[in-house]
């Protein structure tokens, strides 16, 4: 392959995390804030938390940030393709998390409307999806930092 | 994409069963909610709610209208949903119909064009039709009718509807399927509620007593 490339495979890796750990929050903050507003139609209180449950997708892009500026360092053109393979991985595993989060936060915002008492074990299946996010994101930076000339790497 | 998050977490959650306390959002609330979704939709919700006012037909109409009725909206509606709730409906309405003329000594009534309608053709002169394995609510609406009891007649009809429009929303999250749902039992809720005049009345009167007991109301 082509060196430049090679060189676009790894630009894409750099970017790819916070790109698509964004698209996932845009999704999933989408859906829970729409059920937000919904609900705020059929309830006569406790609108802070609605409106603070349907931001739990924001998180993806936070993770996104951090994964692109540790692979954001000077690097060898021989670690770009492991630098691909790894970006555009963990950026999906951030947009699927950030999407299907968003879909339980409007799930959880849609049953505590009707039962408040509810609303902490509602936020049980965001917390866990969040969890998936968090195992992508670390195991992102852990094995980027053994790329070649990457940020920490050998 | 059309989303309905916003629209579904708007609609306050539907009793467990339809004779389970007071309707949960009045007629004008549900039509300003519903009138969130775009032209199309709102086109499809229009199609189902000119159904369920024609289902709650005067009892002068005949046979062939129906038939022709049942024709009509076969060759419409589109959606497989709407299509669904209303050939479920007419399956019931016409097992009704049916029994009606069996027990009256009457020949079968014009059946709407279904597979149901050759089944009782076929086994007129056989108690409930030798559908009671396929329609577990029969049995109990023959015998209520038996017993005189119009309204308990009734009340399983609506049971077997509720339960089985409960049964397919379950397979459905935030989605168009939902809001239809939403408003076949929505329709359950409000035609068992019209029966019920006297205790409508009363509930009238215990709301007006509990505004002026908390002075709600300052004149």
């Amino acid at each position: 392959m082509d060196e430049p490339m090679v060189e676009m495979l790894g630009r894409i890796g750099i970017y790819a995390p916070l790109f698509l750990g964004a698209i996932g929050s845009i999704l999933g903050c989408a859906a829970g804030g729409q059920a937000a507003c919904g609900a705020m139609l059929d309830v006569e209180g406790g609108y802070g938390r609605l409106i603070g449950v349907s931001a739990l997708p924001s998180s993806q892009t936070i993770y996104g940030i951090v994964v692109m500026l540790s692979m954001n360092g000077s690097y060898q053109i021989q670690a770009a393709p492991g630098m691909f393979a790894i970006g555009t991985l963990c950026g999906l595993a951030l947009l699927f998390s950030g999407w299907f989060q968003g879909k339980c936060c409007a799930s959880a915002i849609h049953a505590t409307k009707s039962k408040p008492e509810v609303f902490g074990l509602s936020v049980a299946p965001a917390a866990i999806v969040e969890g998936f996010a968090v195992f992508a994101f670390v195991f992102a930076l852990i094995l980027a930092g053994g790329l070649p000339s990457a940020a920490g790497g050998s | 994409m059309q989303s309905y998050y916003t629209l579904i977490a708007s609609l306050p959650q539907l009793p467990r069963e339809f004779d389970d306390g007071p309707i949960p959002i009045s007629a004008a609330t549900l039509r300003h909610r519903v009138s969130m979704l775009d032209h199309h939709d709102r086109q499809i919700v229009q199609q189902v709610s000119d159904f369920f006012r024609w289902d709650r037909q005067p009892r002068d109409r005949s046979d062939v209208e129906i038939r022709e009725t049942h024709r009509r909206l076969v060759a419409e509606i589109r959606h497989p949903l709407v299509a669904q709730v209303v050939h479920h409906r007419f399956e019931m309405r016409m097992l009704v119909a049916a029994l009606r003329c069996q027990r009256g000594g009457l020949p079968p009534p014009v059946f709407p064009d279904l597979p149901l309608a050759v089944w009782i053709q076929r086994h007129w002169d056989e108690p409930c039709f030798r559908l009671n394995e396929r329609f577990h609510w029969l049995a109990r609406f023959c015998q209520a009718i038996e017993d005189h009891q119009p309204r308990r007649a009734q009340w399983h009809l609506f049971t077997e509807l509720w339960n089985h429009w409960s049964r397919l929303n379950d397979q459905y999250n935030f989605s168009f399927e939902s809001v239809v749902l939403y408003l076949a039992r929505w329709e359950i809720l409000h035609r068992w509620a019209s029966q019920n005049e006297q205790r409508g009345r009363q509930r009238f009167n215990d709301l007006v007593d509990d505004i002026l007991r908390t002075g709600g109301v300052n004149c």
